[in-house]
């Protein structure tokens, strides 16, 4: 009984959840469950192009939670990956639409620069938690919101494409755009706007747990957010930890955001995100901040993205109630312990 | 009257009608912090508050049964919060995040579902519309007053009353309390339940009182700028009250500002109130210093 109870607490049981309340909401709206969840499935695993769209939103929300799941093993509660992952494309927007050069420098380039302008939205919340002990949860969520407006003032002004009628950047030079997934077999997703950007995402996993479990930064970096005074006292810089951790958080969501800009977009515009940031923290919790575990977690929640917009066309059951099991998802894996203590952290 | 004069009574009023669903949200944030829950879902207890102002309102064609509902489904979502940062141990930073995901899905979820219309709701009657003062309406002003009101009763129940204290000592030292006899985690739970309250309040000021319809994300953060608020105004009512005027002031300034400087466009200067906020709590190094017990489990 305490097995199943354990279990049950755990991310599989978050899972469990999220599909009786999927049906919950579907019989409020009126639908069949099994009509639901069959427009859920075909909408997102039913076909080539469903499960291309469905690895789209994958690595979308992977990014991010990569870079949540980064923070949180540091002890850090970063709830700013939505405006680290704007600002991260919008410095690859800004200069991809100008940036004219062979593929092989122009790609790494842009990505490169979204992990520097993810990076500093980052680093300026690990800046102030280190230096002024202000806390990075509220830090990084007004910074959520400054991300928005200064991008939304930069694409609506200075960065404005002269072609376009609303508020984005000139698109990016052909080179600039990420490949295509490659051909398997005889199945091709040239068609689909599926690119290798998955494989990015999933190799930043693979070293994210890398770091993690095999290196000494890693090591510290856990011993910082699960046992911050013994941390400490063993020699580790915190405020120094608290800055690197929050940067490096910010660069992983900030290469999600020009890995979107060069695989789906092509160019930059604010509705980028729609609050992939924030979803994020779901996928994390549900990985239980393990890399690879984020991974099935970000496939998860993919599945969820992509089908609520078919759920909503061809079962009228409205895509917001996705979000709502998301969130009582969080509420349930809140129950968890992720941290040893919050004693030491800022006052929030 | 000269314009400068008439420039600076639109942007005191405006600051004041900014102000109130700050302040409200802010005092939850106190009563919430001082008996050692910190309340991250302000954000999505005002969006309940916005919400089921609005269907309410919609419902019963009174703006007063609207307000009563948004109190009440904030305090509901409090209740969600409370209970499981009492009674569960949860790690409340993680399920005040819940709970704003699951307010802010919610409402776009009732929109279609009720109005089946996503967006925004269809307009509904208005909170004592009527102008009092020039710029200001009479429902405005009498949400002004009670605010006031709030931020006063909070100030004397915390200092002045037994059960404040006692609400102080379970942020302070919840195993006091426990030796007193008294059972803290209850006393959260009822302190995380007014805190919703009075959030949803501010909230349904936002939608039923400032405008007569909600929109999806109308809240705009301003649940965090309360958290902030609260740090600023280092966890006292008053000191609350004030930081949260403080930034109210510069969500009117962006008002005023718009169009009158010409290389300060306003897509920027919507930044200002989350910039203020920022520079806030940065500010304050070492000067601050929370209730002890103040996000921990007991």
């Amino acid at each position: 009984m305490r097995v199943v109870l354990r279990v049950l607490a755990g991310p599989a049981g978050a899972l469990v959840l999220a599909f009786v309340l999927a049906a919950v909401a579907m019989l409020i709206a009126g639908v069949s469950p099994l009509d639901g969840f069959g427009a859920l499935f075909a909408g997102s695993l039913g076909g080539r192009r469903p499960i291309a769209e469905t690895l789209v939103q994958t690595t979308a929300l992977l990014f991010p939670a990569l870079g949540v799941s980064l923070a949180f093993r540091a002890g850090l509660f970063n709830i700013g990956a939505e405006g680290q992952l704007l600002i991260g494309g919008l410095f690859a927007g800004a200069v991809g639409a100008h940036f004219a050069g062979p593929g092989w420098l122009v790609i790494p380039v842009l990505l490169l620069l979204g992990m520097v302008g993810g990076g500093i939205w980052g680093g300026i919340a690990g800046w102030l938690r280190a230096r002024f002990n202000a806390s990075e949860i509220i830090s990084t969520l007004m910074l959520n919101f400054i991300a928005l407006s200064l991008a939304g003032y930069l694409v609506a002004g200075p960065l404005k494409s002269p072609l376009a009628s609303g508020a984005e950047t000139a698109p990016l030079l052909p080179n600039g755009y990420l490949p295509a997934f490659p051909t398997l077999g005889s199945i091709s997703f040239g068609d689909t706007r599926l690119t290798i950007s998955i494989l990015i995402a999933i190799a930043t996993a693979v070293v994210l747990s890398f770091v993690f479990t095999r290196t000494v930064f890693g090591y510290e970096l856990r011993a910082a957010g699960e046992a911050p005074e013994a941390a400490r006292r063993s020699g580790i810089n915190m405020p120094r930890m608290t800055l690197i951790a929050l940067a490096l958080s910010g660069a992983v969501a900030g290469l999600g955001g020009a890995a979107i800009v060069t695989g789906v977009l092509h160019r930059f515009n604010t509705a980028l995100s729609p609050g992939y940031g924030y979803t994020a923290i779901a996928v994390a919790l549900v990985g239980d901040l393990n890399p690879l575990w984020v991974c099935v977690a970000a496939f998860g929640f993919g599945i969820l993205e992509a089908g609520g917009l078919a759920m909503q066309a061809n079962a009228g059951v409205p895509k917001d109630a996705i979000h709502v099991i998301e969130g009582l998802i969080v509420l349930v894996l809140a129950a968890r312990r992720y941290f040893a203590t919050r004693a030491t952290g800022a006052p929030v | 009257m000269s314009t400068g004069v008439s420039l600076m009574l639109t942007l005191l009023f405006l600051t004041l009608i900014k102000s109130v669903p700050i302040v409200y949200a802010a005092l939850g944030g106190v009563i919430s912090e001082r008996a050692g829950v910190v309340n991250i879902g302000l954000e999505g207890m005002m969006t309940a508050g916005a919400f089921s102002a609005v269907v309410f309102t919609n419902l019963t064609g009174s703006p007063i049964v609207g307000l009563i509902a948004g109190v009440f489904f904030g305090a509901v979502l409090g209740f969600v919060l409370g209970f499981a940062a009492t009674f569960f141990k949860v790690d409340q930073i993680v399920a005040g995040v819940g709970i704003n995901l699951v307010a802010l899905g919610g409402a776009a979820y009732g929109l279609v579902l009720i109005f089946n219309q996503p967006g925004a709701s269809p307009q509904v009657t208005q909170l004592a519309p009527g102008q009092l003062l020039p710029q200001i309406t009479t429902g405005e002003t009498a949400m002004i007053v009670l605010g006031l009101l709030c931020a006063f009763g909070l100030n004397w129940f915390i200092y002045r009353t037994p059960w404040g204290l006692r609400i102080q000592a379970c942020g302070e030292n919840p195993r006091a309390v426990t030796d007193a006899g008294l059972n803290p985690l209850r006393l959260r739970l009822y302190s995380v339940i007014a805190s919703g309250a009075l959030a949803g309040l501010g909230g349904a000021f936002l939608s039923i009182c400032e405008v007569n319809l909600y929109s999806d994300g109308m809240t705009a953060g301003r649940g965090f700028i309360a958290l902030a608020a609260v740090i600023f105004g280092r966890w006292t009512p008053w000191g609350a009250t004030g930081a949260a005027v403080f930034f109210g002031f510069f969500e009117a300034l962006q008002y005023v500002l718009q169009g009158r400087i010409s290389w300060l466009p306003s897509d920027a200067m919507q930044a200002l109130p989350y910039l203020a906020a920022l520079f806030a709590i940065a500010g304050l190094v070492g000067r601050v210093r929370a209730p002890a017990a103040d996000g921990v489990p007991y």
